[in-house]
């Protein structure tokens, strides 16, 4: 009884997923939104990589949601697992056994890999306007840099106050530049606050590198803050 | 000519990977899953990665520090799951009687 | 059986995989890795639809040249999309992952048929 439960909304679901396959046409060329955006971006923005630009000026309000989003997630994680270390019930920092140390091969391996990551990571978030790349992925790579020392080290406390301190400046800053974009610009959050620069250099495309940063600190932070919980 | 050599290092490669999937599947325990897991598919990656070399010769430089970083993680990623795995006592399949890790850490129990 | 074909068909069998692997597992961490497949195939079909036809990244440089681009660029639409899908949906994990423990801790056992409380 209970197979016929679990397969049949698999059945009817597989049946309309092999409609939607059988009639899938590939485009053969772009729908109008996305060839005005192709078109506008490297005009109007100054930006090459064209997902940037929709991420951080055409659609830059979505982003700021999804910032807000990652920060409510932080707090849930937080406020269903408690700091670390109080979750055995033995108050930290007395009485409870000392946590395994990590073996030598992991000790030499972060000292050569957590260099190679921050470099990458700030490789990728100044790049997010010229090459692929940006503030969301480069974030995520710093916190995977954070998770290799948390695990080499393991009796390493992070200063969660810093962190905490650091993302909210880093937010506060971001919706300041927007604002700053209605008084100076055509609107909230428009890039055309900083000069637009020469198409493809480094500092161009306005205010879209120092948004990258802003990003990429604000969620780097963050998901090392959500790392940290997890620690017994 | 330098295109079938890399076309041939490339399907090598693929054949490694898909090795690595099936011993996953197949083998009795979770240490011998890692060690299939691990060691095929860095070999994979490895092959994959020179055959693309032979394709465009003028990226060689950036395949080969790839090459570096996936030799260097690898390993000690699956190390470190290992012990973990070891220190929480996941059972060993029975056909293995040598368990060099659990003797060294008795003995540096017994002797502290 | 052109390519962006496969690769849409591939993530909705990778639902499909998820979705059996959520409906028949007992252990509670075998249920969120098949729920955060169904992330991972919903992200691929997502990508897939935006492909065009012998098309090439969105990006402006020597080899895509700005009068060219509206002609042989795929749609960068989806790909912005599912860049901040990523980041959401590893998020989503964390959180399930933190009841998992919580769960865990109240009684001891990582299978969801200890947990009755909510049944009828």
């Amino acid at each position: 009884m209970q197979r016929i439960v679990i397969a049949a909304p698999l059945v009817l679901l597989g049946l309309v997923f092999t409609s939607l396959a059988l009639n899938y046409a590939e485009p053969q060329s772009l729908r109008p939104l996305a060839e005005s955006y192709v078109k506008l971006v490297p005009q109007e923005l100054g930006a090459p990589n064209v997902i940037t630009g929709i991420l951080l000026t055409f659609r830059a309000f979505d982003t700021l949601g999804e910032v807000a989003v990652l920060f409510m997630v932080a707090a849930s994680v937080g406020l269903v697992l408690g700091p670390a270390g109080s979750r055995s019930g033995v108050p930290p920092a007395e009485g409870r056994e000392k946590p395994r140390p990590a073996s030598d091969i992991v000790r030499s391996a972060t000292q050569i890999l957590v260099p190679l990551i921050s470099i990458f990571a700030a490789y990728i978030i100044m790049n997010g306007h010229i090459s692929a790349g940006g503030g969301f992925q480069g974030g995520a790579v710093i916190a995977s840099g954070v998770l290799l020392l948390l695990l080499a080290h393991p009796e390493q406390r992070l200063d969660l106050q810093f962190l905490s301190i650091t993302e909210s400046l880093a937010g506060v800053l971001f919706v300041l530049v927007g604002v700053a974009g209605l008084f100076v610009a055509g609107g909230f959050l428009d890039n055309r606050v900083l000069p637009l620069g020469q198409f493809g250099a480094f500092f161009s495309a306005g205010a879209i590198p120092l948004l990258s940063v802003l990003l990429g600190i604000k969620v780097g932070c963050e998901l090392s803050v959500i790392l940290d919980r997890f620690r017994p | 000519m330098a295109e079938l050599i890399g076309s041939i290092l490339v399907l090598l490669g693929a054949v490694f990977h898909f090795s690595a999937g099936l011993g996953m599947l197949r083998m009795p325990d979770a240490y011998t899953r890692m060690q299939a897991g691990t060691k095929a598919s860095t070999l994979g990656n490895a092959l994959v990665l020179i055959g693309l070399a032979c394709y465009h010769p003028g990226w060689t430089l950036k395949l080969l520090v790839l090459i570096y970083f996936v030799f260097m993680t690898n390993p000690v990623s699956s190390h470190a799951l290992a012990r973990a795995a070891h220190a929480i006592r996941i059972p060993m399949v029975q056909k293995a009687d040598i368990d060099a890790l659990r003797d060294a850490r008795e003995q540096a129990r017994g002797s502290a | 059986m052109s390519i962006s074909g496969v690769v849409f068909a591939t993530g909705l069998i990778l639902i499909l995989i998820g979705m059996w692997g959520a409906l028949t597992h007992r252990n509670i961490l075998r249920i969120i890795v098949a729920l955060s497949l169904i992330g991972t195939g919903s992200h691929i079909v997502i990508v897939a639809i935006g492909y065009v036809r012998a098309g090439t990244a969105p990006i402006i440089d020597r080899a895509l040249t700005m009068s060219d681009a509206p002609a042989r660029a795929v749609d960068p639409i989806p790909s912005a999309l599912v860049v901040t899908a990523i980041v959401i949906g590893l998020a989503v994990t964390a959180v399930m992952l933190a009841y998992a423990i919580r769960l865990y801790d109240a009684k001891k056992t990582l299978s969801i048929d200890a947990f009755t409380e909510s049944k009828w």
